[in-house]
């Protein structure tokens, strides 16, 4: 729209405005045209936020000097753009920066069909378990790193199973239950794929952040139902599923194999005046399971292997946010534990003294010094037990800044 | 498609069920909560809670839908919530 021609609406609604009479209509007729002016270019209500980060760690139990043992290890970036376009439309998106490589994280439009239902659609932040969409952002993650998940630090490939973003549409909402409330949130995306190894073979890891190079018709369905039976909100116990076939279109041997994912996912917050402190629990239980199939070994024989994972983690944290000392109470102890079980015949899972696939376990003991209500200084020292025994220490530390 | 019908199916039903059984109608505890509450019982939830000088009265509208959306808020708590930050500009 031209400039004068902009003028001209808003002098039209201002005289508008001013020619209605009654008080009633004259709160009818602002609504409509702050509705107007909204809808115009430049008027729409915008936000740019976001975070920036800055980290160090330090491998404790490194016997090898010619290592290096520690190191500034990580920085990045991420502004975060919200447009409120109309009372029923918007568009959020975040570009991340980390560690110099940069990827759009998600550009979603969405638009509200009622009160309890509102449809999106673009690159959206995969809506399954409760840690991808809240609780992974760096102003919101409380330790300096994540919990020990299924990514390429393990495995041949990152599968971002719960993490990270998916093409697609989604339908959510929040629903009043009486004292209780629950949300849901469905989507339908471009389906999952074989990870393959340098000889273009599937390895049976399944990768699900699958943007643009959909290998299949069918498409992924899933979903994730909230539940807060407490009026204060304090509990969330959150349920989730999906499924889509992972193989490539006209591959006779993988093209049905299917993966189905699970997860349960919690959150309880409470405030303690006895201890004068805030207690947080949260935690999210992730299972995969991919059909059977015949993969290859190196010498390119066949094997097939029980191609199930299973992941969770759990952390608690404590902060005396009502003590008096202006210190304390900006700073919040926390313990993180998280295991994961990786398909024991595969391959490519770490194996025990034995040669059989096994469990892998983190622990993490850390501090938080919130310097405010989104930016804080954090440590942990963590301590990651592979299938043989062998430890991993490393202490963190990580400076996040909320913008 | 024989496990994409198993998986919505339960999901359809758990919204149908509840939306049909209680009309989607917030008690009077809910009803009755103020912006003040829902912010300390809902922000907490995630992250820490900010405070209404943080943003703008505007921006608060914008932060608000993005959190509606995010965490899936009920529209009721989302707009006491950002009432509440606007008017304590």
């Amino acid at each position: 729209m031209k400039t004068s021609s902009k003028y001209l609406v808003i002098a039209a609604l201002l005289l508008s405005s001013i020619a209605n009479k009654t008080t009633a209509q004259d709160s009818t007729q602002t609504e409509k045209n702050q509705k107007i002016l909204m809808a115009l270019p430049g008027n729409t209500k915008m936000l740019l936020t976001g975070v920036a980060w800055f980290g160090f760690h330090a491998n404790m139990n490194d016997t090898i000097k010619t290592n290096v043992k520690n190191s500034f290890n990580t920085y990045g970036f991420s502004p975060m753009f919200l447009w409120k376009l109309s009372d029923k439309m918007f568009f959020e998106s975040e570009i991340e920066i980390n560690n110099g490589e940069m990827e759009l994280e998600y550009a979603k439009i969405s638009y509200k069909l009622n009160k309890f239902m509102t449809v999106g659609a673009g690159r959206m932040l995969t809506p399954f378990g409760a840690y991808g969409e809240r609780w992974e952002p760096v102003h919101i993650e409380k330790f300096p790193n994540s919990h020990l998940r299924p990514n390429d630090d393990l495995l041949p490939d990152d599968t971002h199973l719960y993490w990270g973003a998916i093409m697609g549409i989604d339908v959510r909402g929040g629903i009043p239950l009486g004292s209780a409330k629950m949300n849901y949130s469905m989507f339908v995306s471009n389906g999952p794929l074989l990870s393959k190894d340098e000889n273009g073979r599937p390895t049976g890891v399944v990768q699900y952040e699958n943007l643009l190079d959909e290998n299949n018709n069918n498409k992924e369905v899933g979903g994730r139902i909230g539940i807060l039976p407490f009026s204060n909100s304090s509990l969330e116990i959150g349920f989730s599923g999906k499924h889509g076939l992972a193989g490539d279109i006209g591959d006779t041997v993988y093209e049905n194999i299917g993966a189905t994912a699970t997860a349960v996912d919690f959150s309880y917050l409470k405030s303690i005046e006895a201890i004068k402190s805030t207690i947080s629990f949260r935690g999210q239980y992730n299972t995969l399971t991919v059909d059977k199939a015949n993969y290859y070994l190196t010498d390119s024989t066949t094997y097939t292997f029980d191609n199930t994972m299973k992941n969770y983690y759990a952390q608690f944290s404590i902060r005396p946010s009502m003590a008096h000392g202006k210190c304390i109470k900006k700073t919040e102890l926390m313990f993180r534990y998280s295991s994961m079980a990786l398909p024991k015949d595969a391959i490519w899972c770490p194996k025990d003294k034995n040669g059989k696939g096994g469990i892998i376990t983190r622990m993490d003991i850390g501090l938080c010094y919130w310097l405010n209500w989104r930016s804080g200084l954090r440590f942990a020292y963590e301590i990651t037990t592979m299938p043989d025994g062998t430890k991993q220490n490393q202490l963190l530390a990580l400076l996040a800044v909320g913008l | 498609m024989k496990k994409i019908t198993l998986l919505f199916i339960p999901i359809a039903a758990v919204i149908s069920v509840a939306i049909t059984l209680n009309g989607c109608v917030a008690s009077q505890t809910v009803t009755a909560k103020s912006g003040t509450q829902l912010w300390g019982e809902n922000c907490g939830r995630c992250h820490n809670s900010p405070s209404s000088s943080d943003f703008s009265g505007a921006q608060w509208e914008v932060i608000g839908t993005h959190m509606k959306l995010r965490a899936n808020l009920t529209e009721d708590e989302t707009n006491k919530i950002i009432a509440f930050f606007k008017s304590a500009q």
